[in-house]
């Protein structure tokens, strides 16, 4: 797989003169985003990047997985970022990590960086060269804060797929997603479970080359 | 505002009183309101960059005492009429076309947001019950 991955990501990017590319990925809080950049790390490096937790804004600082080398068949090498990002939201109570059983210092200080992460993902979207924007498809994704990030990535030119993650789950409703941004293509996967992670990778080649 | 009454203000603010201040003063105005417990109703939309600097100042604001924002919008539409027209504005108008509202609320006071594209809803719970 990782030799098809490679040649798939170097045709993404093969018009690109830039040495480094730089992949974000985006979405709410406990939408997926690490465990789709770990699985994504696992399959280019063997290494997870992120850790992973059922209480939100576990990720709170960019985690970065630089300088991963791709090599094509054909001799064109890459130099690839993956950029896992703090969640996006509007607002971090810290009364809600309390509910998860956290000690209130411990949850005031978590909230104190999630805020950061936040600040810090959002300036980032200046700088990745594309995005995947990651959603649990159990859950309405036509929020503000969605079709802010997605709005600022477009008017940037910055090329996005969209991810209806979580499918393995009872819930799953990916037609929410596509209803919502019917713009963009989405591709529905689960992350935990791995599927589709091979169509993510063709997916990139086909709607975003 | 609501430290002497329950209850949450709603407070509306027209397209008139707005289109005389730049964007800085309007987030500095909806911000210093928002903290209050208010929530504003804006008589215009706001661009994408807008919102992200929304989202990232009020960020920076958090503390115990305001745990950030909820905001939603009633947008021009992604048509393509919609994209020639908004392009219109900012190209030959220099402006950016704002029809449309937006919402801004403290999210102790705002709950059960729904949002769809000609749409939106929000409960707003009144002082005792946001401080639980």
């Amino acid at each position: 797989m990782i030799g098809r991955l490679k040649n798939l990501l170097n045709s993404f990017f093969g018009n690109t003169e830039k040495e480094d590319v730089s992949i974000g990925i985006y979405g709410p809080p406990n939408a997926g985003k690490s465990t789709l950049a770990n699985e994504i790390s696992k399959d280019l490096t063997g290494e997870e990047m992120s850790n992973i937790s059922e209480v939100p804004h576990e990720t709170r600082a960019v985690e970065k997985k630089e300088k991963v080398t791709i090599e094509s068949e054909d001799g064109r090498s890459l130099d690839l970022n993956l950029l896992d990002m703090p969640g996006i939201s509007t607002n971090v109570d810290f009364k809600d990590f309390t509910e998860h059983g956290m000690e209130e210092e411990d949850a005031k200080g978590r909230a104190k960086e999630a805020t950061k992460g936040i600040v810090e993902a959002i300036k980032y979207l200046d700088d990745v060269d594309a995005c995947l924007v990651i959603f649990d498809s159990t859950e309405d994704p036509y929020t503000q804060v969605n079709v802010t990030i997605i709005g600022n990535l477009e008017a940037k030119d910055i090329p996005i797929l969209i991810l209806a993650n979580k499918t393995d789950l009872e819930d799953s409703d990916p037609s929410r997603v596509r209803d919502a941004f019917p713009q963009h293509p989405v591709l529905e996967i689960s992350a935990k479970e791995g599927d589709n992670i091979d169509k993510l990778y063709e997916e990139i080649i086909e709607r975003l080359s | 505002m609501m430290s002497s009454e329950e209850g949450v203000t709603i407070e509306f603010m027209s397209g008139e009183k707005l289109s005389g201040k730049d964007f800085e003063q309007k987030l500095d105005l909806v911000l210093e309101k928002v903290t209050e417990n208010s929530v504003i109703v804006l008589d215009e939309t706001w661009t994408p960059d807008e919102k992200r600097e929304l989202i990232q100042q009020s960020m920076e604001q958090v503390d115990e005492d305001f745990p950030g924002v909820e905001f939603m919008g009633l947008d021009s539409g992604e048509s393509r009429f919609d994209k020639v027209r908004n392009m219109f504005y900012e190209k030959i108008l220099n402006e950016t076309y704002r029809n449309g509202i937006t919402i801004v609320g403290n999210s102790r006071v705002m709950e059960k947001i729904k949002e769809e594209r000609d749409t939106v809803s929000f409960l707003a719970k009144l002082e005792d019950q946001a401080e639980e």
